[in-house]
């Protein structure tokens, strides 16, 4: 079977952001840099595939300039075959722009199953996977938290709010991954010496027409420092209140 | 030379012949492992070790029971050997006698003790075999030994000793002529009793004594290389080649080159192992000291040094033949040291203590060989227990293996008017000693009390000092210990270029694992520090009378113990300067001490990386501490390390409301005057 | 080309919440901009009986799509019926920001090649744009984008618009599937409730941890009260608690358990190691409940009380009874 995962490299997201001077990005001054979760999972899910065959190939993608060839590497090192990446050294937040220079990569490749994240951890957008399959006329199943391939039908399981739903399509298809399916496995040193002589190609991205602009960033209101509402069940009243009129979570 | 001299002759070719025939085999055994591991430096220091620790058996004494019981063994034995050296050489030559070589009243003093080392012998060997029969002493039981080989190998020794005062008495009875009563006094009040026999009887007995011992002896000889009582032949050697580097470095992990071409990392078979690792193996008699003082085997969990290096010799035994004989001949077992005699479970239970290195009378390391594995585990398996995967990934990310804004590592500052090495640089300035907090003392709210009370003990005492604050890293001991070299050199890398822009020559820490490595591992990539613990430091400035303190305080409490941390006791001999410091600060309070303080003092279970790992099988190990602690009556704990805090504080608080953990630089910053 | 289309989201035949606020969103649009709403309503028979409660919420048109292809989620059909419907002149489209809205707006947007906005906050229309926020980077930040698309698709955060009663006609007028709805490729072949209505901590909004100030197991059952008081609440430990047996180890919440980061954080008597914060800390709302006022989960905490949990619990679980009761 031939997968193609796509992957998006991401900042660390556990940092405090800066927006930089331009305001519609973020200061990436000593920011790290790693594949968006959802992607990790995805390119997890493909790998085990191929090794629980015992045949196969994945094939991790991703757009961007070419420090996303760290973050390839890294999907390399933890098992994938091989590389493309699409090189555009702009940002993009239009996913569309985005899927259609994705399709034209993924079109002729041949591949059973391709799988992205359920969105990227720092645009949150969740329409690359969506997009790719309707330009490729692919069938596609969003979120999915379990995955089986078998005799060339997906079936799979979406977690929804307090339910979920089992789901099928035909291969070859598109599948985009959300968490409890596989955690990203950390690469062995192994793995990281076999990525280095893995094949890793650079092709220019054909990105698509952007109609979806980032007009500015902000950072959300300062956290309140936290304060002691009172002693006791005494303060139970005002607590509750605090959560309802000012957190706002009741 | 008669027939039965030639018939000795032979024997004694025979046996010597077979026995070196062994000696070379295992010697070859030992050649499959890792040979890039030398042990032919510091004649002197291995000398030193050889005269105490082997010779005269400083470690067995730590046992107060066992260890008179075996030094009169090893003794005996040493004594013995000489004679037994004699007893072959007379027989294949009539007449040969040591007396020839020395003075007489040299050779007689020899006799002497020859007689009362045999007795202190059979009476050892004798309380041994009723101490194993009838005591069911706990550290000497467990599925990895071999229960009959000791019951076996002490009844030959007593059997060698028996039939050496038959040979001797009937030789008195049989050749009155030749008795040396003053000289051998239990030879001849023994041929006293049995005088009775006639003399061509005794001859007889002599005769057949003779043969019996000298069969005995060198049946025993043979018998080693294939018991576990190759030990007899493997321990001194084995404190020679020990581990000979000075405090500070002898818990030091060994560098690997990752960009070598290989393709193994770390170990997964014995040939990955060091040859001395192997020769651990052999060396090793069970006697399970390592085993009852590992806080992971007390506390009920699967790991057990002894086993470790049982496994390892006996995987080699397996290994070794296979590998040697080039032509296939070996019959091939499709197993591994790793999976096949050793879990993975017992691997990660080791919190890197050092406790069983500290307590091996023959000096064997059995953490190296459990660090070595874990290598093979993260670099070459990418196998560990899933709840680590955050810590490395952390690590990686943000310098520190808990998720925190890499930002807030300074925080704990605010406000105390402590410069970082970055401001200081701007302004063109520099500091005497850069304060290396560490990750616990940057973001743990419980440990940022101890960075704050040292922190003020500096500036009450007039301390020219800096941190680094977000340039800090974390100084990779987590990741190294739990087999993670690749990301360790990355940490370790990053921040002795850090270091090195700054300059940096004397660091202060209040963390025993930073101070490990930054002091005893960063070497290993050029970074040369002189590094001193707070306790260390503090007993200092106090020593000098530079920190102002009141003693005008009312002690809420009058009872401490300290508990020693692995990383500054064991690792780095530190056992004093945090006791001295409690003394200073608080004249009036009485240090009581655990039963298990010192180089015994038990792990509290955070290191080696146990700190990010669960721990769901046993009694948790801080909990076995926290009762020991609570047990002598103190009202206070005090710790030099924060993660023996945090382990201390976890299990203490939830078993008493009064007692409290406390840093040692808390105790001194309470009372700054 | 004013008027607006709202998707009512509906499961196992009945009308979900996140289906009044769409329509609710519309209607703000439509009085501003002077359209319709149009609210589509798509499941199996009985479906149209929702009609009357979209009309009470604004609904100027009910589209009912009543059919046993759509009894489950049928993203494909849907899609079709929804492009057809939305490219004969529609303003703008809003559907929920939930697993199933995300699912078919981006895949209504894909069909007629317009970009879209995900899980929008704020939305505000121009002329010939719509300015949206809405929230990235783990929700550290918030994106403010333009949109030109038209129609406008627009998929909308829960609670950022808050359902309100504005009733209108609902004129019910029947919406037909494109083609034979059973002749898709993605096929839902069941749909069920979580069993045994237990939240999983990765999913929940509101999380109630226990630590050892709780004293003994059996006092975990505060914890669950308080839990159940919340009704979309799961419960988590430390890992005193979970090492000592008091509660599984998958309950665990900490560096080496569950990394979590729900609405409402609730720790009552957690002291606030390391190992804990590390698991909780991105929380959106702490609230801490500790005898000891010393304690470092204080500093982590939004809002804490200084007290002993066996008092506080139960008193809080009678107030958020009561809240809940009101809402």
């Amino acid at each position: 079977m031939k997968l193609a995962v796509c992957i998006k490299r991401v900042p660390d997201m556990e940092g405090r952001f800066k927006i930089a001077a331009s305001g519609t990005g973020i200061d990436e001054a000593g920011l790290k840099y790693d594949m968006s979760d959802f992607d990790g999972y995805a390119a997890e899910v493909a790998i085990q595939i191929t090794e629980k065959a015992g045949a196969g190939e994945v094939t991790v993608i991703s757009l961007g300039p070419d420090v996303v060839q760290e973050t390839l590497r890294k999907a390399l090192s933890m098992g994938a075959h091989r590389a493309v990446q699409l090189k555009h050294d702009a940002p993009v937040s239009d996913g569309f722009a985005v899927a259609t220079a994705l399709a034209a990569e993924l079109k002729d490749g041949g591949y059973d199953l391709i799988l992205c994240g359920r969105m990227a951890v720092d645009t949150q957008n969740r329409s690359t996977g969506v997009f790719i399959a309707e330009l490729l006329g692919l069938p596609i199943i969003t979120a999915i938290s379990q995955l089986s391939v078998d005799g060339g039908v997906v079936k799979a399981r979406r977690e929804l709010e307090g339910a979920y739903e089992l789901i099928e399509c035909p291969l070859p298809a598109v599948v985009t991954i959300d968490e409890g399916i596989a955690r990203a496995r950390y690469p062995s040193l192994k793995g990281i010496m076999a990525a280095k002589k893995k094949p890793l190609d650079v092709k220019p991205a054909q990105l698509g027409a952007i109609t979806y602009q980032l007009e500015k960033m902000e950072l959300p209101a300062e956290r309140a420092a936290g304060r002691i509402v009172g002693e006791g069940k005494d303060a139970v009243p005002e607590l509750v209140r605090l959560l309802k009129e000012e957190a706002k979570v009741l | 030379m008669t027939a039965s001299n030639g018939l000795f002759a032979l024997i004694v070719a025979v046996a010597a012949g077979f026995f070196a025939y062994n000696v070379q085999r295992l010697v070859g055994f030992l050649r499959i492992g890792r040979l890039d591991d030398s042990r032919w430096d510091h004649v002197p220091r291995r000398l030193f070790n050889l005269i105490t620790i082997g010779i005269f058996q400083r470690k067995i004494f730590r046992d107060a029971i066992a260890g008179p019981m075996h030094a009169a063994i090893f003794w005996g034995f040493c004594v013995l050997t000489v004679g037994t050296g004699e007893f072959i050489a007379r027989g294949i030559m009539p007449g040969f006698t040591l007396a020839h070589f020395m003075p007489m009243w040299v050779y007689r003093f020899y006799q002497n003790n020859q007689d009362l080392w045999g007795a202190l012998v059979i009476a050892a060997v004798a309380f041994a075999l009723f101490r194993r029969l009838t005591h069911r002493v706990k550290r000497l039981q467990g599925a990895e030994t071999h229960a009959n080989d000791p019951l076996l190998i002490l009844s030959w020794i007593g059997a060698l000793m028996v039939t050496m005062f038959l040979a001797e008495a009937f030789e008195m009875v049989a050749f009155p002529e030749h008795a040396t009563p003053f000289y051998r006094p239990l030879s001849f009040a023994f041929a006293n009793l049995v005088s009775f026999v006639p003399h061509d009887a005794a001859a007889v007995i002599r005769s057949a004594s003779w043969w019996s011992h000298g069969l005995l002896v060198l049946g025993f000889l043979n018998y080693l290389p294939y018991s576990k009582h190759l030990h007899v032949v493997a321990s001194l050697p084995n404190v020679y080649l020990s581990n000979t580097s000075g405090p500070g470095q002898a818990g030091v992990m060994k560098y690997m080159d990752l960009e070598a071409d290989v393709e193994q990392f770390g170990a997964k078979d014995v040939e990955h192992l060091s040859w001395k690792s192997l020769m651990d193996g052999f060396a090793c008699t069970e006697c399970g000291r390592c085993t009852a003082v590992c806080p992971a085997n007390i506390t009920g969990k699967m790991l057990s040094p002894r086993k470790i290096i049982v496994n390892v010799r006996e995987r080699l035994e397996q290994r070794a033949p296979e590998l040697l004989m080039a032509d296939g001949r070996g019959q091939r077992v499709e197993t591994t040291l790793l999976d096949g005699f050793i879990t993975e479970q017992e691997l990660w239970a080791c919190t890197t203590c050092r406790a069983c290195v500290q307590e091996c009378p023959v000096s064997i390391d059995h953490v190296s060989v459990i660090l070595e594995m874990r290598r093979n585990l993260v670099l070459g398996e990418s196998r560990f227990p899933e709840e680590v995967t955050p810590a490395f990934e952390s690590m990686e990310q943000r310098g520190s293996p808990w998720a925190f804004d890499p930002g807030d590592r300074g925080k704990w500052s605010d406000g105390m008017n402590i410069p970082t090495m970055a401001e200081l640089a701007a302004r063109g300035e520099t500091a005497d000693i850069l304060y290396f907090v560490g990750c616990m003392g940057s973001f743990d709210d419980r440990a940022k009390k101890t960075t704050v009370a040292f922190a003020k003990i500096m500036q009450a005492a007039g301390v020219n000092f800096a941190i680094l604050g977000r340039e800090e890293k974390c100084n990779g001991d987590p990741a190294r210990r739990m087999g993670n070299e690749y990301l360790y050199q990355m940490l370790a890398k990053e921040n002795v270029e850090t270091l090195a822009r700054y300059n940096v020559r004397t660091i202060v820490t209040a963390c025993p694992h930073c101070m490990h490595q930054l002091g005893n591992e960063y070497p290993q990539f050029g970074g040369n520090y002189d590094v001193i613990h707070h306790s260390t430091f503090i007993e200092h400035l106090m020593a000098q009378g530079r920190v102002p303190l009141r003693h005008d305080l009312h002690e809420a409490v009058s009872t401490f113990t300290y508990h020693d941390s692995c990383y500054l006791g064991r690792y780095n001999q530190i056992y004093d300067a945090p006791r001295q410091t409690l003394k200073r600060a608080l004249p009036v309070v009485n240090l009581v001490e655990m039963p298990r303080s010192g180089d015994r003092g038990l792990c509290c279970g955070a290191g080696g990386g146990r700190m990010w790992m669960e721990e769901s099988e046993g009694k948790r190990i801080n909990a076995e501490r926290a009762d020991e602690a609570l047990a002598t009556g103190a009202q206070a704990v005090a710790v030099a390390c924060p993660f023996c805090m945090t382990m201390l504080h976890d299990s203490i608080s939830s078993r008493s409301e009064s007692v409290k953990v406390y840093d040692i630089a808390e105790v001194v910053a309470e009372r700054l005057g | 080309m004013t008027n607006i289309l709202a998707f009512s989201e509906t499961r196992l035949g009945e009308l979900r919440r996140a289906g009044l606020e769409t329509v609710t969103a519309a209607r703000r649009v439509a009085d501003a901009t002077g359209g319709q709403v149009h609210a589509v309503l798509a499941g199996g028979p009985g479906i149209a009986q929702h009609a009357a409660k979209l009309a009470a919420h604004g609904a100027d048109v009910v589209l009912v799509l009543e059919h046993d292809a759509f009894a489950n989620y049928n993203p494909e059909a849907l899609t079709a019926v929804l492009a057809a419907r939305l490219g004969s002149g529609y303003r703008a489209a809003f559907f929920a920001a939930s697993a199933l809205g995300h699912d078919l707006v981006a895949r209504v947007a894909a069909r007629m090649k317009l970009a879209y906005a995900s899980d929008v906050t704020e939305f505000a229309f121009s002329a010939d744009s719509v300015a949206v926020a809405h929230p990235g980077y783990t929700n550290k930040i918030v994106q403010r984008f333009v949109l030109k698309a038209n129609p406008a698709l627009i998929s909308l955060r829960a609670g950022a618009v808050l359902p309100a009663e504005n009733a209108k006609a609902g004129a019910v007028e029947a919406l037909a599937p494109v083609g034979d709805p059973t002749a898709t490729r993605v096929k839902v072949t069941l749909t069920e409730k979580a069993a045994g209505g237990k939240i999983d901590l990765g999913e929940a909004p509101v999380i109630i941890a226990g630590g050892r100030g709780l004293k003994e197991a059996a006092n975990f059952k505060l914890v669950e009260d308080l839990a159940a008081a919340f009704g979309n609440a799961a419960v988590g430990a430390t890992r005193a608690v979970t090492d000592d047996g008091w509660r599984p180890h998958s309950d665990q919440i900490g560096q080496t358990g569950r990394l979590v980061s729900p609405d409402l954080y609730v720790a009552c008597g957690i002291s606030g190691a390391i190992q804990h914060l590390a698991g909780m800390r991105t929380s959106k709302t702490i609230v801490a409940i500790n005898k000891d006022k010393e304690a470092p989960i204080f500093k982590a905490a939004d809002y804490g009380i200084v007290g002993d949990v066996m008092d506080v619990l139960p008193a809080l679980t009678e107030a958020v009874k009561q809240a809940r009761a009101g809402a």
